[in-house]
């Protein structure tokens, strides 16, 4: 075997995993089917063909999605019965206009005139009825489909906003906002659609079969024959359409995952000269798109002409033979006329009915989608003690923890604070500090071992009241596509101006703000991309500051401030925290040396605790991590 | 757009031939059918019948073959001219300079090469089957009735008025609204997409309920917005079905009253003349459909085309690198300030140089423009004033791929792709063999992590680097940069997230491997670049000192505070 060879020759981290058998040792084809790539497939969905010869997807389990799905109509059930009479009353209609056409033609040719005013005036009436129940029924199908798409969004922001964190670890935003957006978009607008389509379908074709029976059955029988045509094409066509659709989405979802990648990512493909490259793998997946999306719109357009074809041929066909059968008098040209409306009115429900079961499927699928996230479980929101007047000492005991089964982060963790002590979290990348910090919020729960707050566990005490009285600052900062003051207030939406200010003051922000054009009311585009990572971290601890909680943690919070403003937040700080506990995690040993106790961790263990000074004087772990930073200056 | 066009123009023009061929059968059936009906059925001509009903099939089949036809020429003539749209877009994207990129954003980028690229390509699809489609319609319809009888021309010609006041009442009022739907969608896309992204800081403030109260005031208002367009269009085909049937009654009756007062109209007449009405009033609310995507497309293709006619901000030079490799940089007087921004200077008169081999730590307090200078160098952005030389040459002289094929950035947000490790190293070197990237993930000390990842080298990384913590992934970034062996090496402050002991490996690392490289660090930490060179420090865009970390000691407050800041307590230990 070649492979065995080039194994031994390989770098270690280099060895082909049977997984990654398959990749070849060159720059991955993005356009290779099942090339890491594919990764992007169906983030994005893009524009799909005519609904019905769209990709269609088969849903799981059918019974449970269903019933899901009629909860969401069972509270416009007034609406549902109102919709179903009008779209009754407009096929009716539909189904009589033709007859009493037909006999208003049949009055002429035997020159009855007052019988042609009498059937013109029924027509039209009729005619008027049909519009107006038509109508009535768009406008009601409207309301319900609607109120069903804001009911669902709502819902499934509710469940959006209560996930646990786990699981947006696990899912990308894409998935997610499309399950948000596409997915419940095609739900409500095809299932209001389909349903009117689906009874004024079924009502046409038996409606129009039994009066051209009544008519001519003859006539009748032989017009089936485009019926026949018209399924078995229809079935062909679309089957094919699946295939070419499906191919299309999965080319325009790799394209546009990897212009926006590139386009996102714009300064490393510039500043490493790469763009001839990233052209040109474009172009290729570009290209492909063009002939597969040629293909599909040429059989997709195809769909029409045919149909037209086989109506004609149908319109031929009762000419002839209602002629043949005029001829022979077993018809008047009255029923011809009346035949050649009817037998167009009942092609065009077949044609629909076969689309709609495609159409049915996607969106049923899709509603599968939405339901697994409207039924993923709630984050845990036990505890229902309160607590008041929080001391602040914390305790971890004995605490285990893994983000996935097998990966242990935190191993036998043990930390006792006393309240109002400052504590900070030192330790290499990835030896579980923010974890902790992670667990303290309750954004996952620990595998074995407890938390405490004043002795009291966090899991008794209400979700809420725990985090509320807590104020963390993160590694990434987060800020809203609003003003600056919004961003500050977001932490305490009562606060006062000058509470505020006082807390831009202090988090050393102020600074800035006032700098800007229009100071706080300054509006920060892009979630505030327009600011320096440095100015994002200080408005986070502006946010935290007015929060004015009773433990404060601050994860990395100061990475990209330097030190000097760090010194001078610090400083303004120590009013503000005095009695109150502290939580710091950072790298740079500055920001950390005046703690009352540092915790030093290696791979999810403490290794050691006590004062700057205390763990100087061991000449352990943390005597060699402050030695490389000064490493330079004692020689 | 005609230039794109104009490739394919001979598709442009056969696709329309065969829609009239369509159309013409379309047209000449319904004369057919009344040929049948007067004087086969109502003249008792049975032959007549068979010989006109195969007649009108042979035509039926060739209408639907010309129909296809015509799909086939239209789409090959749309989808290769979006096709050629979105590479000259997406290359053209890829050559804007960053001022460029920041005034649009990347987001609308996105938006453009992806949905307006759609829209214009529909539309020429549209353009070129559905104008002359229904303008054939149309007119041939109307031809057709008037043959058949002038009188019922008038009751068209009466109906024509009222179907355009509806057209063009209805598409006004909906596409001011639609523009408003957009917005609404946008909000309600743009609070989930904060929420998704934000969780924790909701999480963390408790903020549930609140996010809640801003989703459903956003959710409702594009509700009733949506509601309002639906209704609104809800009315708009009742209102030409009206038209349409009143027409029909008025058909049959003009007919009548013909026959009845002894004129030539007949039965069959009546009948074609119904199915031409049709056909004539279809055509209109079709063309009034077509004419709406043409201006919603219009703005599509008005998006694009401000991106294709972007002058590059940033023109190459001619001066050749030299093939010697030095990596010299030098500037000289150089005041900048970001093109959209207010004109507030960002750098003003600096000046400093580095020779080969030497390395340089920028130092300063946040906003105080370090990332803003080192952008200077692989021309991100031009200086405003002044001069940046990198070997002697001033960087605005070079073809913009030498200069920056000297230089290798890692930058201060790492963006990675979402690709095997493996290939976002690669990046820097394309042709790369495993045992130069495996060198260079050693240098930057990130290759003991990898090979711990399940698939080494070929781990996936997720959508902007998820799965990663951020000093690995800043570890990645600076691989790719080390791979590339410039003769500059810029981080910008892209050793954040690195814990002290790393960092220092990856200093000493840098310093055994590239001796001859120019090193340029932006830090916070004073640890991290006292060892250099050289010593930038700079304060609210000025360079307030410049020299060795001893040196500046005595000369620089500045630095001296931020020394301070950061080792108090540290001299005690080494006493």
């Amino acid at each position: 075997m070649p492979n065995e060879k080039i194994k031994e020759k390989l770098p270690r981290g280099f060895e082909k995993k049977d997984s990654a058998e398959d990749m070849k040792f060159k720059a991955p084809d993005p356009s290779a089917p099942g090339a890491p790539n594919a990764v992007n497939f169906g983030r994005r969905r893009g524009p799909g063909g005519p609904p019905g010869a769209a990709e269609t997807e088969k849903p799981k389990e059918l019974g449970k999605t269903l019933s899901q799905l009629v909860k969401y109509f069972k509270d416009s059930k007034t609406m549902f019965i109102l919709l179903t009479a009008a779209v009754v009353a407009v096929t009716v209609a539909s189904l009589f206009s033709p007859s009493i056409q037909g006999y208003a033609i049949d009055a002429i040719k035997d020159k009855n005139w007052d019988e042609m005013y009498r059937l013109l005036i029924e027509l039209l009436s009729v005619l008027l009825l049909q519009v107006l129940f038509s109508l009535a029924q768009t406008l009601i199908s409207a309301k319900l489909s609607q109120t069903v798409t804001k009911q669902m969004r709502h819902d499934l922001f509710k469940k959006i906003d209560n996930l646990p964190l786990k699981y947006l670890d696990t899912h990308s935003n894409g998935d997610i906002m499309s399950r948000m957006t596409n997915d419940v978009e095609n739900i409500s607008t095809t299932i209001s659609q389909s349903m009117s389509s689906l009874i004024s379908g079924v009502l046409t074709i038996i409606g129009t079969v039994a009066i051209m029976f009544g008519y001519c059955w003859q006539l009748t029988l032989i017009t089936m024959v485009t019926v026949i045509l018209t399924v078995v094409i229809t079935k062909k066509m679309s089957k094919a359409m699946r295939k070419v659709y499906r191919q299309r989405s999965q080319m325009l979802g790799r394209l546009n995952g990897h212009s926006e990648e590139m386009i996102t990512g714009y300064k490393s493909v510039v500043a490493y000269n790469q763009q001839d490259n990233v052209i040109k793998e474009f172009n290729e997946t570009s290209d492909k798109l063009k002939d597969v999306s040629i293909k599909a719109e040429i059989l997709g357009g195809s769909m029409g002409p045919i149909m037209n074809c086989i109506s004609n041929i149908g319109f031929v066909i009762v000419a002839a033979f209602g002629g043949l059968f005029a001829y022979n008098e077993l018809i008047t040209i009255g029923t011809i006329s009346a035949f050649i409306i009817y037998a167009k009115q009942f092609s065009r429900p077949i044609n629909d009915l076969a689309q709609l079961y495609g159409s049915l499927q996607t969106a049923l699928a899709g509603a599968e989608r939405v339901f697994e996230l409207i039924d993923y479980p709630d984050e845990d929101k036990s505890g229902d003690e309160d607590i008041k007047n929080v001391r602040g000492s914390l305790c971890f005991k004995n605490v285990n923890f893994s983000y996935i089964p097998d990966k242990q982060v935190l191993f036998d963790f043990n930390l006792n604070v006393k309240p109002g002590q400052k504590i900070a979290l030192v330790g290499a990348t990835g030896s579980g500090k923010t974890t902790v910090v992670n667990l303290l919020m309750r954004f996952y729960p620990v595998d074995s071992g407890d938390i405490t707050i004043d002795g009291q566990s966090i899991y008794s005490i209400k979700r809420d009241k725990l985090r509320k009285s807590i104020a963390i600052v993160l590694q990434d900062t987060v800020l809203f596509s609003d003003t600056i003051e919004h961003n500050i207030k977001y932490s305490n939406l009562d606060a006062s101006d000058e509470e505020m200010i006082y807390a831009a003051k202090t988090s050393n922000s102020a600074y800035f703000i006032e700098k800007l054009p229009e100071a706080y009311h300054s509006y920060l585009t892009h979630a505030g991309e327009n600011l320096s990572q440095g100015q994002r971290q200080l408005l986070a601890i502006a946010r935290a500051v007015l929060a004015n909680p009773d433990i404060l943690i601050l994860d990395e919070a100061t990475s990209s401030v330097d030190t000097k403003t760090e010194k001078q937040i610090q400083d303004a700080m120590v009013k503000l925290m005095e009695n109150r506990t502290s939580l710091i995690i950072a790298h740079r040993l500055s920001t950390i040396q005046d703690a009352d106790v540092i915790v030093v961790m290696d791979k999810g263990r403490v290794v050691e605790t006590g004062s700057h000074d205390e763990l100087l004087k061991k000449k352990g772990y943390y005597y060699s991590l402050y030695m490389t930073q000064f490493a330079g200056i004692k020689t | 757009m005609l230039k794109y066009l104009k490739k394919y123009w001979h598709w442009c023009l056969i696709a329309p031939l065969f829609m009239i061929g369509e159309i013409a059968m379309d047209l000449i059936q319904p004369d057919m059918m009344a040929d049948i009906v007067d004087n086969g059925v109502l003249g008792y001509n049975l032959s007549l019948i068979l010989t006109v009903g195969g007649e009108m099939i042979l035509l039926v089949i060739f209408g639907g073959f010309c129909g296809i036809m015509s799909g086939v020429f239209a789409n090959l003539a749309s989808q290769n001219f979006g096709n050629d749209l979105r590479k000259d877009l997406f290359g053209k994207i890829m050559n804007l300079s960053f001022q460029q990129t920041d005034k649009i954003t990347t987001g609308s980028l996105v938006t453009r090469l992806t949905n307006d690229v759609n829209q214009v390509q529909n539309m020429v699809n549209m353009l070129v089957r559905g104008i002359v489609r229904n303008s054939a319609m149309f007119v041939g319809g109307v031809f057709m009735l008037y043959r058949q009888s002038p009188q019922f021309s008038v009751v068209a010609a009466c109906a024509i008025p009222f179907i355009l006041f509806f057209v063009i009442f209805f598409m006004k009022k909906a596409s001011k609204m639609f523009v408003v739907v957009q917005k609404k969608l946008d909000g309600v896309n743009n609070v989930m997409q904060e929420d998704v992204a934000g969780a924790r800081v909701i999480k963390a403030y408790v903020k549930e309920d609140y996010e809640m109260g801003r989703f459903d005031e956003a959710n409702t208002g594009l509700y009733k917005t949506n509601l309002k367009v639906q209704y609104l269009l809800a009315f708009m085909s009742p209102c030409m079905n009206i038209v349409l049937n009143v027409c029909t009654v008025a058909v049959i009756f003009v007919g009548g009253i013909n026959i009845q007062s002894g004129g030539t109209t007949t039965p069959g007449e009546i009948m074609a003349a119904l199915t031409y009405l049709a056909q004539i009033l279809n055509g209109i609310t079709f063309m009034a459909n077509i004419f709406q995507t043409f201006t919603r497309s219009k703005a599509s293709w008005d998006r694009i085309n401000e991106v294709l006619s972007c002058d590059p901000a940033v023109q190459d030079g001619s001066v050749t690198a030299e093939s010697e490799k030095t990596g010299e940089v030098e500037f000289k007087n150089v005041s900048f300030s970001y093109p959209n921004g207010s004109g507030k200077s960002v750098l003003e008169n600096i000046s400093f140089k580095v020779k080969r081999g030497e390395s340089l730590g920028i130092i300063g307090t946040t906003g105080s423009g370090k990332s803003s200078l080192v952008n200077l160098i692989p021309r991100f952005y031009d200086a405003t004033e002044g001069e940046v030389l990198v070997d002697g040459e001033n960087v605005k002289d070079y073809p913009l791929t030498d200069l920056r094929d000297k230089i290798a950035i890692v930058l201060q947000k790492t963006e990675l792709y979402s690709r095997p490790i493996e290939a976002n190293i690669r990046w820097g070197k394309p042709e790369a063999d495993p045992f130069e990237i495996k060198t260079a993930a050693e240098i930057a000390q990130a290759d003991e992590f990898i090979c711990n990842t399940p698939d080494g080298y070929y781990t996936q990384v997720a959508e902007s680097g998820h799965s990663l913590s951020g000093g690995q992934k800043q570890r990645i970034s600076i691989s790719r940069a080390i791979l590339k062996n410039p003769e500059i090496l810029i981080f910008d402050d892209s050793t954040s997230a690195l814990d002290l002991k790393t960092e220092a490996n990856l200093n000493r690392a840098l310093r055994d491997n590239f001796p001859n490289t120019t090193k340029i660090l932006i830090a916070q930490r004073i640890a991290s670049i006292k060892d250099m060179n050289h010593i930038a420090v700079l304060e609210d865009g000025k360079m307030t000192a410049f020299g060795t970390h001893e040196e500046l000691l005595k000369s620089s407050d500045s630095y001296l505070e931020i020394y301070n800041s950061q080792l108090n307590g540290g001299v005690s230990v080494a006493e």
